[in-house]
């Protein structure tokens, strides 16, 4: 299951109509924002654009997830569907009393299991899961450009600079295990 | 004419049983917090960011000089390895006069995501066995590992084969073109850069999900069944809480050794194939010339038997054994199985080749 070719081209035009009016009606409102937003809250008004380009980019990667996330849906409940009429199969076949309650038991979870174990099995599935967690990054990496725009507003360190500075930490580690090892066999 | 049901009687009692055992659940059985996981004493002897070095108090006199380092899965916790008196591979082994160690990789942090194979085979597995041999007095160790710690015991074992005299490789992930599980499925679609990039580690949320979805019916509705129907069963609730504790604690996986280890076993498949690099070096399984041990286990859901078995024919060892075992992946480690026949079998294998 994909995105057909209109919603496509419906959703490309809703996203530029959205940047369209979001850069006017940024460029319209600068200079007023400028002369009554003063000191470091300006970079608020500022960072307030790019919020709302994350947000109209998120909408469009939330199409993507709904249909995977549908995909992902179908493909759970068409096999419970096949596992339950499998089983409804056998049931006239199975004792009905106490004594055999736990083998009635057992099919019914080896048909279940080996219907799901299938499908888990299957590429359809792990394609369709792989393109479904790529999705929810997707819009994660938005929240995650949304709160370093707020983040940087304040004046605090965003994920990308931490991740410089683990960065950098994790490099003079390496730099000084390399150190401690060369000094403690006497080398130079 | 009114209509009559009827129900069998011994099922209406069985039923009511079942309730019962339920209501009672609380006084009979203690919550995941009120249990203490770790029943071997132990010291740590070492220590390097997160990681830990555990090394386990003997039991009985030391009948085996050479000592034995266990490197655990970076899923999960090295719990596992001790999660019941009566069921402990660690007390079993101490019990034999072996000597232990074992690696805890701890919780790494987004401090660590830029850790990967280097960091850890280079980094921590070498400071720590190099920290048993200088404490030991012993030039070599035997190296043990477990699932995704067979993984990293190969890597090192391949670049350092001076330092380990027998290798043993229970479960390890090596040839993922050949697993059949479902976790090889899943991790084959995986935008692995992409899931690095923005969140930094492998969460444990993710890997949780991926457990459940193995045998979800059996583990998700039939285990919570028999747990209730064996509620008066004081050994059986024990060991069932114990367990579960251990399935639900995962800690995350730094990002890059994630990264890595996605990408260079299951696929591109580098490491069965002698073109994986490690800080710099080629990984030849080659290098492994010392005696190995090969424990899988047919009903092995994580890693598929033929994801483990090509380690055997991949290494230039000529004292090899390979052991399959009728059981699952944790069953071979922790299980009254394990200690009947897998351990028995495992610690033979080792004092007949360690120094005495």
């Amino acid at each position: 299951m994909s995105i057909s070719p209109d919603v496509k081209k419906s959703l490309a035009d809703y996203k530029h109509t959205s940047l369209f009016w979001t850069d006017l009606l940024y460029l319209m409102s600068n200079r007023q924002q400028t002369l009554t937003a003063t000191g470091p809250f300006r970079k608020l008004a500022v960072n307030s654009k790019k919020i709302a380009v994350e947000t109209i980019e998120m909408n469009e990667d939330m199409t993507e997830f709904n249909t995977r996330l549908s995909a992902y849906y179908k493909q759970l409940s068409d096999t419970w569907n096949d596992a339950q009429k499998e089983y409804s199969r056998k049931v006239p076949e199975l004792p009905n009393d106490i004594e055999h309650m736990d083998a009635s038991k057992r099919v019914w979870i080896d048909i279940f299991e080996n219907y799901f174990t299938k499908l888990f099995d299957s590429s359809d599935f792990s394609e369709n899961f792989g393109k479904l967690v790529t999705s929810e990054l997707e819009i994660a990496k938005h929240w995650n450009n949304m709160t370093s725009a707020l983040l940087e507003s304040a004046n605090m360190p965003t994920k990308k600079e931490m991740d410089e500075v683990y960065k950098e930490l994790h490099s003079l580690r390496k730099r000084v295990a390399k150190l401690e090892k060369i000094s403690n066999k006497g080398g130079s | 004419m009114a209509s009559e049901i009827r129900i069998d009687p011994k099922l209406l009692a069985e039923f009511i049983k079942l309730n019962k055992n339920i209501m009672e659940a609380p006084n009979l059985a203690k919550s995941l917090e009120e249990i203490d996981l770790e029943t071997t004493p132990y010291e740590v002897v070492y220590s390097e960011g997160k990681v830990r070095l555990l090394h386990f108090s003997p039991l009985v006199s030391k009948q085996v000089k050479t000592p034995l380092v266990i490197a655990y899965a970076l899923i999960n916790r090295f719990h596992i390895l001790d999660i019941h008196p009566k069921k402990s591979w660690v007390r079993h082994l101490l019990n034999q006069g072996i000597d232990i160690y074992l690696i805890d990789w701890g919780t790494p942090t987004q401090i660590n995501r830029h850790e990967g194979f280097d960091d850890y085979v280079n980094g921590y597995m070498d400071n720590c066995i190099d920290f048993v041999r200088k404490e030991s007095l012993s030039d070599k160790v035997s190296l043990q590992g477990y699932c995704t710690g067979g993984t990293l015991s190969t890597v090192y074992t391949s670049l350092y084969p001076e330092k380990i005299k027998n290798l043993i490789l229970t479960a390890p992930v090596i040839d993922g073109r050949r697993d059949s599980t479902v976790v090889s499925n899943l991790a084959k679609h995986m935008d692995v850069d992409k899931l690095v990039d923005t969140l930094g580690n492998m969460p444990p949320e993710l890997m949780y999900y991926v457990f459940s979805i193995l045998k979800p019916f059996e583990q998700g509705f039939e285990k919570y069944l028999n747990f209730f129907k064996n509620i008066q069963d004081k050994d059986y609730v024990e060991n069932f809480i114990r367990v579960e504790k251990w399935v639900t604690d995962t800690p995350p996986i730094p990002g890059e050794l994630f990264k890595q280890w996605i990408k260079y076993v299951y696929q591109e498949n580098l490491l069965i194939n002698n073109n994986m690099y490690v800080g710099g070096k080629r990984i030849s399984l080659k290098n492994i010339a010392m005696p190995l041990l090969t424990q899988v286990a047919v009903g092995d859901h994580l890693v598929s038997p033929e994801c483990s078995m090509p380690i055997h024919y991949a290494v230039s060892s000529e004292d090899k054994t390979m052991k399959i075992y009728p059981t699952g992946h944790v069953g071979m480690i922790a299980s009254s199985f394990s200690q009947k026949k897998v351990l028995p079998e495992f610690a033979q294998w080792l004092t007949e080749r360690s120094e005495k």
